[in-house]
């Protein structure tokens, strides 16, 4: 395989013919674009490709997960989720064939159509949100069921494995997942550096940014593209169902080491990648599923990090508290 | 319609009035999301009871699951009271973490049992009639039974409780003061719902415990302003969505408890248009 790997660094071998998605056959062992990058891992060639991949997933994951839970949004991302598998379903049964870039596209519009629905609910003021949330998602979870429903009893062959959306599979993963992975993590950052101050702002006094001249609703359709992004890359991996745990414990834990946004966005991005490279890591090597291994991983950082952070932490707390006390009397 | 047909809307029918009961109260508590939740953590809990006693549908199994579901409400309680975390994100904690403990459960030691995760997600319910079980010489579905008993067990709870539940729904201060528990009726409530949560698991799946608890009482919510006709409502919304959806399943021939979720959702959106005074197109003509 090196022998590959080293013929594909060379400047010949980066001809475009080999940079189409179409020149790399899942499961192939043949290298692409990453080659150089997956050889260099002391793994082998289909471990690496599930450590950098769940890295990748949850370093976006990571990063996002703040324009949820900072805005006390976290189970928007559950309904969002829920919301990939009719985005998925219709995608299929318009092209009827599994092109994974398409289907992405399907779970991103009606992910984001979720969101906007939820957001839509909240805004006419009949509902307050939790009501409003658990609406959407049982509506475009059921949609999605008949859907499903309907394509596999419809005995097309290509349809078989389209249920991974909902609980997850990483063994199916190729070196193209991980390049439309990057290329999804490159806007997510792009877009947060430039958006940063706005974002900010928006966050934590939405009144003043509004009264600032700033409309609302272009926050909102930003954060909820964004948010959308990092549910579309993720459920494939983790799957529909703990998907909102990808986006939440990472935020979690790094909320308790910090009280800067500017520093709990990277640290949040980097407790999710090294979530998910552990967890990719360890779920291949004990042959369990890797989805429940790294949110398993993720939320257990979280508690630990609820429980012993410095001042903010429960026990840090417990302990002041006394001390307080000691000193009143 | 069949026998087996009529039998599948009553059991839909019996637990989507339960749901709606216990759900309409989640709904004004602002605690929606629970029974989803709720849902998801119990596996763990049948998980654990199968591999103890090899039984996947017990009373054991009911227990067991119930454990797991309050030890997720619990949990997520504690975790927000720790004040550190917002409500809505320590929910978002628990129940991925204890449904991947099912999960691995299920796949490191149970792989290849009769713990099938497509059941329990997408639910059996169009199989309910052919699990029977003899009650008092009769042979009865087995499902039918469960839900019969869950819905008495509910009704009966909701009356015997009503001005507690009540006060402590709308005014928790005025209910601790007034000496009707508040705190702990919010806690027998949230058990009824962990154990209701796995009857219905075990009956029409996941999906549809979501959908039972929080639509109906949501189409409810915008058509009525008092608590009881709202429960009421909500339960008839339940019934109307489990005829109707399984009469569209049928004839589309689809999953019976996705076609029955998105009745509801249905007569949802319906009533958020259409709803007199109150929707939006009552309002959208109010102002013009």
């Amino acid at each position: 395989m090196s022998a590959v790997v080293a013929g594909s660094l060379q400047p010949g071998a980066l001809q475009p013919a080999s940079l189409q998605p179409g020149a790399l056959q899942p499961g192939s062992l043949q290298a692409g674009p990453l080659g150089g990058l997956l050889d260099a891992l002391p793994l082998s060639y289909p471990d690496a490709v599930v450590v950098v991949g769940t890295a990748v997933v949850g370093f976006v994951a990571g990063l996002l997960g703040p324009l949820a839970v900072l805005r006390q949004r976290s189970m928007f991302g559950d309904a969002m989720s829920h919301g990939t598998l009719a985005g998925v379903a219709v995608a299929f049964l318009l092209t009827g064939a599994k092109v994974p870039e398409l289907l992405l596209l399907g779970a991103a519009v009606s992910a984001t159509l979720a969101a906007f629905a939820m957001i839509a609910l909240e805004r006419t003021g009949r509902l307050r949100s939790d009501a409003a949330i658990g609406v959407v998602l049982s509506v475009s979870l059921t949609l999605g069921i008949v859907l499903l429903t309907g394509i596999s009893d419809s005995g097309n062959a290509q349809q078989s494995g389209l249920d991974e959306y909902l609980l997850g599979q990483t063994a199916g993963m190729v070196e193209r997942d991980i390049v439309v992975a990057l290329a999804g993590a490159g806007v997510a950052v792009v877009v947060i550096l430039l958006g940063f101050r706005l974002l900010r702002s928006a966050t934590f006094d939405p009144g003043f940014t509004a009264v600032a001249g700033v409309r609302t609703w272009v926050v909102d359709a930003a954060s909820t593209g964004l948010l959308a992004l990092a549910v579309v890359l993720g459920v494939r991996t983790v799957g529909a169902i703990l998907m909102v745990a990808l986006l939440v414990a990472p935020v979690v834990t790094a909320r308790q080491l910090t009280t800067r946004l500017a520093a709990l966005l990277p640290l949040s991005a980097v407790v999710g990648a090294a979530c998910g490279a552990v967890g990719g890591l360890v779920s291949g090597r004990a042959e369990l599923p890797a989805g429940p291994v790294i949110v398993l991983l993720a939320t257990a950082l979280a508690v630990l990090a609820v429980v012993l952070a410095p001042r903010r932490g429960v026990i840090a707390r417990a302990r002041a508290g006394r001390l307080r006390e000691g000193a009143a009397r | 319609m069949t026998p087996d047909d009529v039998m599948i809307i009553v059991i839909a029918g019996l637990l989507s009035t339960s749901c709606a009961l216990l759900g309409g109260l989640l709904v004004l508590r602002g605690q929606a999301l629970l029974p989803d939740a709720v849902s998801h953590a119990v596996l763990p809990g049948i998980v654990l009871i199968f591999l103890l006693t090899g039984e996947r549908a017990s009373l054991w199994t009911v227990a067991g699951a119930t454990a797991f579901g309050v030890l997720c409400v619990l949990g997520s309680d504690w975790l927000r009271r720790s004040g550190v975390i917002e409500s809505d994100a320590a929910l978002a904690l628990v129940f991925p973490a204890l449904f991947s403990l099912g999960i691995l459960g299920i796949s490191r030691f149970a792989s290849g049992a009769h713990i099938d995760l497509d059941s329990a997600i997408y639910g059996d319910l169009t199989f309910a009639p052919l699990r029977t079980m003899s009650l008092f010489g009769a042979d009865l579905p087995r499902s039918l039974v469960i839900t019969g008993v869950a819905t008495v067990a509910v009704v009966l709870l909701v009356v015997v409780l009503w001005r507690p539940l009540q006060a402590a729904t709308f005014d928790p201060a005025f209910a601790e003061l007034a000496g009707l528990r508040g705190r702990l009726t919010g806690q027998v409530l949230l058990v009824a719902v962990a154990g209701l949560a796995v009857v219905a698991f075990d009956s029409v799946g996941a999906i549809l415990v979501i959908t039972f608890f929080v639509v109906p009482a949501s189409t409810a919510r915008l058509l009525t302003v008092r608590l009881g006709s709202m429960l009421v409502v909500a339960a008839g919304c339940g019934w109307i969505a489990s005829v109707a959806g399984h009469g569209v399943a049928v004839s589309l021939d689809t999953s019976i408890p996705g076609t029955i979720g998105l009745t509801s959702g249905v007569l949802f959106a319906l009533t958020l248009v259409l709803a007199p005074r109150r929707g939006l197109l009552a309002r959208w003509r109010a102002r013009t």
